[in-house]
């Protein structure tokens, strides 16, 4: 696949270089630097082939800004990174959003975080950053905003047609889980737009990450997604390994994956009880809350925490596993068997549950796609892609489980999805657990400052909500030239406008439940 | 008594006295069920319910009123004052009414009229115009939602409640509320119309604006809906008669259906409020249950569902009297 990607791409760019990376080093295959008119040509070549745009990143390198655009694939491990340079005395970049649709919100992001303004891009204000700024946070150095700028990037005014009404659905409503704003444009029950408003509990995570060394981030990663903390904390420790080449000892990794999974099922729980409660029925969540609290009784004395865990360290653990942690594991594995008989008496055979969530939100694999949905949406819309399949990392490559995936891509089936990975989760576990190998837990001889080498890298894996992928650039100091954080509720949300279109308001609730954002984790 | 029975009649009298034990009924009794909901509630999701306030939590209620009393009540800017005042007192009327006319023992019941079912259904209309009230006068869109959404519902499963009670008014030919449990001295009406009291309790269920059919009050779709504003006791009115509400339902229930105050050994009143908390329990029981149904859904249940297999019950039974 890579070799077909570079010969094909090779002869529709003509005379640009292609250069083959070392996957291992780098988390992606391919990478060239295109003119800024060929961008939307190169767009257009995967969009064809089928690629999906993982993240489009922005780094101010003080001589040039440079666009990153990843693309993956789904089907197969291909990823290729398109890097596009632009002028920071006057930074203009055509929009791919007209062939990506992922790319409408990317692109205002980098608008109000870099001043690049993309040409074409239908509606450049401010995503994030509402009450206007005066510096555009993550250039180096103080660029200010001109008042020109500020008057363009405008604020959001909702404004209702006659005949229709606009309801806030947030910053505080009981069924977007956080502060998140969802601005329907209303003609009675039925919804004719509906426009997401970010940056309630926007913290600027990324700038956070260039003022403080790699160790001294990690307790920043957990905050992102408070559910599922765990695989944050390895997507970055993972990151930060690969780069600088640290090798982790078996029991570590093992030990990894079966916090991570602990982590997964208490957060897969968690939406099943919220996602029922948006439905009306409340009782289900009190049930899920009897698991989730065994799961976090279990971490806490080995993790120190209950929610947002700093567990993992580069090379290995904060400390080993302690005597009781193996037996209460294997207990709550058993019993977590018979609740999930418990969970589809009471919840999946439901007459009203099935009827409320059937054919409603339907994702086909081409808006997934062109969405850059991922996770169980991604799989519910019937495409089998999972990171700890495509890219294992931890001892995830010896664990056998399945991917599940969905036919109609509903909300029904986003439900049966998180089921059976919650059912898939406890066989990981269980394989970790009869595998686990003796010996140390922490790699010797990690320096406690980490100079990465020089250079970028693109990893991922796959939180409880999808695909995280971290874009790190090290400038071999001790403190990240410029850390992205491809975050999967941020993806998963651009498709609700879509989807809430012409549904009811009832609707509205059971699809953006079924998503299952976590708001911090879109706010960074 | 007997003085005073001589000014005013004994009649009136009788009606004052009934009047000032109904109203002691609903608060007793909306009490005893927010303790009762609260308990359910614990048990079905593996939690024990309040237990701190007096022996099994059972003080619990009071001190809930207390709090609400206690309570700054907030009148936002922008509402329709005369509306938004009035609603929470209206709806309380259509509640009282009804308690009037139900038989709660062979005599303890305020005035038993000829057209007393037809007074409940004429009157429970009503409730729907202080909601209606609430939610236009409230200025807030979510309100407004709610309460168009509670007269939709409303216009809905009024009419298969009427048809569903229809059958068993044929089978006594009488709208007496009493007349109508002297005739189930036998075997109860549930017995000869078991549909109808299906299509009768859910219905019933749909009217108190409870799960599964809460729509206008959906919490994760219109936060509080029509109630959304209000707060303190004016809130604990719209919470009173919910709970009061919850009551009749039940009661007219036990009364078309369940033989009323009819039963062995103990005293009438004591058979009618077994039943009827036995009903209000079954009701609480789907609350903590079943997930909301939606707008449309709600709708499809009453019109394709209810309303057409009420009107073959009533054929039916029609055609089983005139043979």
């Amino acid at each position: 696949m890579v070799g077909k990607i570079k010969t094909e791409l090779g002869a529709a760019l003509g005379n640009i270089e292609i250069g083959e990376v070392n996957y291992r080093e780098r988390g992606y295959h391919l990478c060239c630097e295109v003119a800024s008119g060929e961008i939307v040509k190169v767009a257009r070549f995967f969009d064809e082939r089928g690629f999906y745009l993982a993240a489009e990143i922005c780094v101010d390198y003080k001589e040039y800004l440079e666009l990153v655009y990843i693309f993956g694939n789904h089907a197969a491990l291909c990823r290729v990174k398109v890097a596009l340079k632009v002028d920071p005395a006057k930074p203009i970049a055509p929009t791919i959003s007209t062939v990506f649709d992922c790319a409408y919100w990317y692109e205002r992001e980098i608008r109000e975080f870099f001043g690049v303004t993309f040409e074409g891009h239908p509606n450049m204000t401010y995503l994030f950053l509402h009450e206007g700024i005066d510096y555009y946070p993550l250039r180096k150095g103080q660029v200010p905003v001109s008042d020109e700028d500020k008057k363009s990037l405008g604020s959001f005014q909702p404004e209702g047609a006659e005949d229709t009404f606009c309801i806030n659905l947030g910053p505080q409503h009981p069924s977007t889980h956080g502060v998140l704003r969802v601005v329907l444009k209303m003609d009675g029950e039925y919804i004719e737009e509906a426009e997401p408003v970010l940056g309630y509990l926007h913290r600027m995570h990324e700038k956070m990450a260039e003022n403080r060394g790699y160790l001294q981030f990690h307790a920043n990663t957990g905050r992102m997604d408070y559910l599922g903390a765990m695989a944050f904390n390895l997507g970055y420790v993972t990151a930060v390994e690969r780069m600088c080449g640290i090798a982790v000892p078996d029991r570590a990794n093992y030990v990894r994956v079966i916090a991570t999974e602990l982590n997964r099922l208490s957060s897969h729980l968690m939406w099943l009880g919220a996602y029922l409660a948006d439905l009306g029925a409340l009782t289900p969540f009190l049930f899920v809350f009897d698991d989730r609290e065994q799961i976090n009784d279990i971490l806490e004395p080995v993790t120190g925490s209950r929610l947002t865990y700093s567990y993992f360290r580069f090379g290995g653990l904060y400390n080993d596993v302690d005597e009781a942690f193996i037996p209460a594991t294997k207990a709550f594995v058993e019993r977590m068997k018979s609740r999930f008989v418990l969970y589809e008496k009471l919840v999946g055979g439901n007459v009203i549950f099935i009827n409320r969530t059937r054919g409603i939100g339907v994702i086909t694999k081409e808006r997934a796609r062109k969405q850059a949905v991922s996770g169980p949406v991604l799989r519910a819309a019937g495409i089998a892609m999972d990171m700890r399949k495509t890219e294992p990392c931890a001892a995830y490559g010896a664990m056998d489980f399945d991917v599940p995936v969905g036919t109609h891509g509903d909300a029904l089936d986003i439900y049966h999805v998180r089921v059976k990975e919650m059912e898939n989760a406890v066989r990981i576990i269980e394989q970790a657990l009869a595998g686990l190998p003796e010996g140390p837990v922490m790699a010797e001889k990690v320096p406690k400052k980490l100079k990465p080498p020089k250079g970028d890298i693109y990893h991922t894996v796959e939180t409880p909500r999808g695909e995280l992928g971290i874009y790190i650039v090290s400038d071999e100091s001790d403190t990240p030239y410029r850390m992205k954080w491809r975050v999967p509720s941020f993806s998963n949300l651009m498709v609700f406008p879509e989807l809430a279109k012409g549904n009811l308001l009832a609707d509205t609730v059971a699809i953006l439940g079924a998503l299952d954002l976590v708001i911090p984790e879109i706010d960074r | 008594m007997e003085q005073l029975a001589s000014i005013i009649g004994w009649e009136a009298l009788k009606m004052i006295v009934g009047l000032i034990g109904v109203l002691a009924f609903v608060v007793v009794n909306a009490l005893i069920l927010t303790w009762a909901e609260r308990k359910v509630a614990g048990h079905m999701q593996r939690r024990i319910g309040p237990k701190e306030v007096g022996p099994y939590g059972l003080i619990q209620p009071i001190a809930d009123a207390l709090k609400l009393l206690g309570k700054e009540i907030l009148t936002p800017r922008a509402v329709d004052k005369p509306l938004y005042y009035a609603a929470p007192m209206l709806i309380f009327i259509p509640v009282l009414v009804s308690f009037v006319v139900i038989p709660f023992d062979a005599s303890l019941v305020v005035k038993d009229i000829n057209v007393g079912i037809l007074v409940i259904l004429a009157f429970s209309s009503l409730s729907m115009f202080s909601i209606l009230m609430a939610g236009w006068g409230s200025n807030n869109k979510y309100a407004l939602m709610g309460a168009i959404r509670s007269i939709a519902q409303n216009i809905a499963y009024e009419i298969p409640i009427l048809l569903s009670l229809l059958p068993v008014i044929m089978m006594t030919n009488s709208f007496s509320l009493k007349s109508i449990v002297e005739a189930q001295n036998g075997l109860w009406f549930v017995f000869y119309q078991p549909l109808a009291f299906c299509i009768y309790f859910i219905a019933g269920v749909a009217e108190t604006n409870r799960t599964p059919f809460d729509l206008p009050e959906a919490e994760s779709e219109l936060v509080a809906g029509y109630h959304t504003e209000y707060s303190g006791m004016r809130f604990a009115l719209f919470f009173l008669a919910e709970y009061t509400n919850m009551f009749i339902v039940s009661a007219i229930a036990v009364t078309f259906f369940l033989g009323g105050y009819q039963g062995p050994f103990l005293p009438g009143i004591i058979w009618f409020l077994l039943k009827s908390y036995l009903l209000v329990f079954v009701i609480m029981w789907l609350k903590w249950t079943f997930p909301r149904v939606r707008f449309d859904q709600l709708l499809n249940i009453s019109w394709k569902a209810l309303i057409p297999l009420s009107f073959i019950n009533l054929l039916i039974t029609g055609g089983l009297l005139k043979l």
